[in-house]
C-alpha cells in the first residue's frame, strides 16, 4: 500500500511538473539572459553593496514577471569581491569566459571597479557602472555608463561651495579623509575654489579610522572659516559630528557638511539623530516630493519588505533604487535594440534619455551623467532614536540642484543646528 | 641526495614547461586570472617561511613587502615606463634593502615584540604611500599596460608565466637555504638562540641573510601586481589580507621543509578561489576560519609534519 501510495505521488508529481512546464515552456525554451556582476558581501562595502544587489534582484524580479527580456529569463551571476580591488580581475574574467554572461554590471564603488576598465575595454563589453567615482576618466572606454548621479567631476563641490557662497561665505575649510573617495572630492573642492576666489583657510587630511577629533576641530574653529567641507567615512562622519556638538564650530559658519558618506545610511542615521540637524550633505535619493517617478512608490514598498529578510540598510535611499534603475535602462536598451549586440546597446544608451525611478536619466561622451543630480540637502527637525522619521518628507530638504528643490538653506550653521 | 637533487631540477623544469604550454594551449584566461594569484601566493608563503619557519621570526609584514613591491613597481612604470623585469627587479633590490633593516630590527627584538614591529611597518609604510601624491595617494592610481611581448599572446599568459618563473626561483632559494649551513644554522638559532651564538653561529649574519633573501622574494610577488590590476591603491596593496593569508598557509603546509608551504598556499589558494566563485559569501570567510582551526588542532605542524608523523607511525609498526 504504502509503494502503491508513493508510486501514485510521483505519477501525479511528474504530470503537474509537466504541466507546469508546458505553460511556462515559451520562457523555458531559451536560455535566460545572464547580467554577471561582483558585489561586495564581506568587507568594508558589505552594507552598501548588499542594499544595492537588493535594488538590483528586485528589478529581476519584475522584468521576469512582465516575461523578461526578448523572451527570455533574466538571470544574476553575482560573486562576493570583498570589498577589494584584487579580487575583481578573476571574478570579472569568469563571468566572461567561463560562465559567458550577457551583460556586465560593474561592483559597487569605485576601488574594485577600476581594475576592471581596461579589461571591459580590451574585450569589447558594456559595463554598467555602480557608484563609482571617475573611473573612465584615464581608460576612456565608450561603452561605460555610470548609475550614479555624480555628473561632471567637479559639479559635487561646486554645488556646495555655490551654495556657501549664496549665503555670504568667502574662506573654506576642508577637512578629508585619506582615502580614496574622500581625497577625490578634496581634490576637487581645491580647484573649484580656486575657480569661485575663495581662499582656503584650513586644508586637513586625517588618517582614515580616526575616532577623536576635538583637537583637529579647534584648530579647524581658530581658523575662522565661513564654509566647512566634509569629506569623510562613516564612522568618522560620526565622530566629527559628536565633536561639532560638543565643542561648537563657531558662529561664523555658514554651511557645513558636503561629502560625509555615512549620512545616508539609516542604521547611522538612527544613531546620530538630533546631531543631524543643521549638517547640509550629498544624497542621491531622498523621500521629497520632487523626487517622486513613475515606479518609486512601487519599488520602496517592496524593498522595505525584503530589506528586513536581506538584513540591509531598512531605508535603502542611497544604492538600492539606483540598482533597479541600472536594470531599467539596460531593459529599455535591449527592448530598443532588440538583441544583445553590446555596440549597439551602448549606441542606445549614449544617445537616449532613459525613465527610471531616480528620474530620467542621460549620458555624457565619458559615460557619467550629463547633469549632476547629486542632491544637497539639509537636515531639519530630526530627533533622537527614530528610523521612521527618515521616511517623510521635510526631513532632509533639498537645496540642490534646482529642479529638486524642496527649501531654502538655513544659515549659519549654529542656527540650524538648533 | 644526489637523486633527490635530480628529480627537484626535473620537477622544475617539467613545471616550468607545462605552464609555458598552458599559455599557449589554453584560450579561457580565467585559469591565468585565478591561477596568478595563487602562485603569487605560493612565492609569498615560500618567501615568508624562509625566516618564519627556518629561523622562528614571526612576519606579519608580508603586505608591506608586497605592497612596496606593487608601488615599486607603480613608480618606475610611471617615472620611466620601465618595463615588467626591471620592475621586478627594482622590487627585489627595494626588498633586500627593507628586509636588511628589519633584520638589524632582531638584534633589539625577538618573538612577540618582533612580529608587532612588523605590523607596525606595513601601517608606517602604507601612511607614507597614502600621503605620497605622485603615485597616486589615497585615490590609488590606474595604469595602462603596455603591449605585451613575444611569445606571449596575452598579458595575463605572460604575467602567469613571471610568476611561475619567480616560484621557480624562490623554491630552489628555499630549497637550499635548507639543505646548507645556512638553514642548520638557522634551525639552531631557531632552537635557542643564545646557545647557538654560544657555540659559533654566527646569528646576527644568518638572521639579516635570511630577512634579505625573504623580504626581495616578498617584494619581488609584489611587483607584477601592478601590471596584473593595472590599479593599485594602498588599502587593497598593503592589504592585511596577504600576511594573514601567508602565514596561514605556511603554517597549514608545515614551516619545517621547503615543500610545505608550497602545499599549503596551493590547498589553501585554491580553497580560497573555489569559494570566491561558489559560495561567495560571509560563509566562505567561516569556511577558511574553521579549515585554520581544524588544521591547529589536528596537524599543528602542518600537513608536511602530520605525513611525516604517519610515515614514522607505519614504520615503527613495521619493526
Amino acid at each position: 500500500m504504502k509503494r502503491r501510495t508513493l508510486l501514485g505521488g510521483t505519477i501525479g508529481a511528474a504530470v503537474l511538473g509537466l504541466t507546469f512546464g508546458l505553460t511556462s515552456a515559451a520562457l523555458a525554451q531559451q536560455p535566460p539572459i545572464k547580467i554577471g556582476m561582483s558585489m561586495a558581501q564581506t568587507g568594508g562595502l558589505a552594507g552598501g553593496g548588499k542594499a544595492s544587489q537588493l535594488g538590483i534582484e528586485i528589478w529581476r524580479d519584475d522584468v521576469n514577471a512582465r516575461g523578461g527580456l526578448l523572451g527570455r529569463k533574466v538571470e544574476l551571476v553575482v560573486y562576493d569581491d570583498k570589498s577589494s580591488a584584487s579580487e575583481t580581475p578573476a571574478i570579472y574574467s569568469k563571468l566572461l569566459d567561463v560562465d559567458k554572461v550577457d551583460i556586465l554590471f560593474a561592483p559597487y564603488a569605485t576601488v574594485p571597479t577600476a581594475p576592471l576598465m581596461p579589461l571591459v575595454k580590451q574585450r569589447g563589453m558594456l559595463l554598467m557602472g555602480n557608484f563609482s567615482f571617475q573611473v573612465n576618466s584615464k581608460v576612456g572606454h565608450d561603452m561605460w555608463f555610470n548609475n550614479a548621479p555624480w555628473g561632471p567631476a567637479d559639479s559635487w563641490a561646486a554645488s556646495f561651495l555655490e551654495l556657501g557662497q549664496k549665503a555670504g561665505g568667502k574662506t573654506i575649510a576642508l577637512l578629508a579623509a585619506d582615502q580614496e573617495f574622500a581625497q577625490n572630492l578634496a581634490l576637487t573642492a581645491r580647484d573649484v575654489a580656486k575657480k569661485m576666489n575663495m581662499q582656503i583657510v584650513f586644508d586637513q587630511a586625517y588618517p582614515p579610522n580616526t575616532v577623536e577629533f576635538s583637537s583637529i576641530l579647534r584648530a579647524l574653529k581658530a581658523a575662522k572659516p565661513d564654509i566647512v567641507y566634509v569629506a569623510s567615512y562613516p564612522p568618522d562622519s560620526a565622530g566629527i559630528l559628536r565633536a561639532v556638538n560638543e565643542i561648537g564650530i563657531g558662529n561664523n559658519v555658514k554651511i557645513f557638511g558636503g561629502g560625509m558618506v555615512g549620512l545616508q545610511f539609516g542604521a547611522v542615521m538612527e544613531n546620530l539623530g538630533s546631531l543631524l540637524n543643521g549638517v547640509v550633505n550629498y544624497n542621491t535619493w531622498l523621500p521629497e516630493p520632487s523626487m517622486q517617478n513613475e515606479g518609486t512608490k512601487a519599488f520602496f514598498e517592496t524593498y522595505t519588505k525584503r530589506a528586513i529578510e536581506a538584513k540591509v540598510d531598512p531605508l535603502g535611499y542611497y544604492l538600492a533604487p539606483f540598482g533597479y534603475a541600472s536594470g531599467q535602462m539596460i531593459e529599455q536598451a535591449i527592448k530598443a535594440v532588440g538583441s544583445l549586440d553590446q555596440k549597439a546597446l551602448a549606441k542606445y544608451l549614449r544617445e537616449n534619455e532613459h525613465k527610471t525611478i531616480v528620474g530620467p536619466i542621460a549620458f555624457a561622451a565619458d559615460g557619467e551623467r550629463k547633469e549632476s543630480a547629486t542632491l544637497q540637502a539639509q537636515f531639519r527637525g530630526v530627533v533622537d532614536k527614530n528610523m521612521d522619521q527618515f521616511r517623510k518628507p521635510g526631513t532632509q530638504v533639498i537645496l540642490f540642484p534646482a529642479k529638486m528643490k524642496s527649501g531654502d538653506l538655513i544659515s549659519p550653521f549654529e542656527a540650524a543646528r538648533k | 641526495m644526489k637523486r633527490n637533487g635530480i628529480f627537484f631540477w626535473v620537477g622544475a623544469a617539467v613545471f616550468l614547461i607545462a605552464i609555458a604550454l598552458m599559455t599557449k594551449l589554453i584560450t579561457n584566461e580565467y585559469p591565468f586570472f585565478a591561477g596568478y594569484v595563487i602562485l603569487q601566493f605560493i612565492v609569498l608563503a615560500v618567501a615568508w617561511s624562509i625566516l618564519g619557519g627556518h629561523a622562528g621570526y614571526v612576519n606579519f609584514g608580508t603586505s608591506a613587502f608586497f605592497g612596496m613591491g606593487v608601488y615599486t613597481a607603480v613608480f618606475l612604470f610611471k617615472v620611466a615606463g620601465a618595463p615588467l623585469l626591471v620592475q621586478i627587479a627594482a622590487a627585489a633590490a627595494v626588498g633586500a634593502l627593507m628586509g636588511f633593516a628589519l633584520g638589524l630590527l632582531t638584534l633589539r627584538m625577538q618573538g612577540i615584540f618582533f612580529s608587532i614591529a612588523t605590523i607596525a611597518l606595513t601601517i608606517v609604510i602604507e601612511t607614507s604611500i597614502t600621503n605620497w601624491r605622485y603615485v597616486g595617494g589615497a585615490a590609488g592610481i590606474q595604469l595602462q599596460r603596455p603591449p605585451v611581448t613575444w611569445p606571449f599572446s596575452g598579458y595575463v599568459q605572460m604575467l602567469f608565466f613571471v610568476q611561475a618563473v619567480l616560484v621557480v626561483l624562490a623554491v630552489v632559494v628555499s630549497r637550499y637555504i635548507q639543505n646548507s649551513w645556512i638553514g642548520r644554522g638557522l634551525q639552531a638559532l631557531r632552537d635557542d638562540e643564545l646557545a647557538a651564538e654560544c657555540t659559533g653561529v654566527p646569528t646576527l649574519r644568518l638572521k639579516v641573510l635570511a630577512c634579505v633573501v625573504s623580504g626581495a622574494l616578498m617584494c619581488a610577488a609584489g611587483a607584477p601586481a601592478a601590471m596584473y590590476l593595472q590599479y593599485a591603491d594602498p588599502s587593497s596593496a598593503f592589504n592585511l589580507n596577504y600576511s594573514v593569508s601567508t602565514l596561514a598557509m605556511s603554517l597549514i603546509g608545515g614551516t619545517a621543509h621547503w615543500a610545505g608551504p608550497i602545499v599549503g598556499a596551493i590547498l589553501l589558494g585554491t580553497t580560497q578561489q573555489l569559494l570566491t566563485v561558489t559560495i561567495s559569501s560571509e560563509v566562505n570567510v567561516l569556511v577558511l576560519g574553521v579549515m585554520l582551526v581544524l588544521f591547529v588542532v589536528a596537524a599543528p605542524e602542518g600537513l608536511i609534519g602530520l605525513l611525516r608523523r604517519i610515515r614514522r607511525h607505519r614504520r615503527e609498526g613495521k619493526q
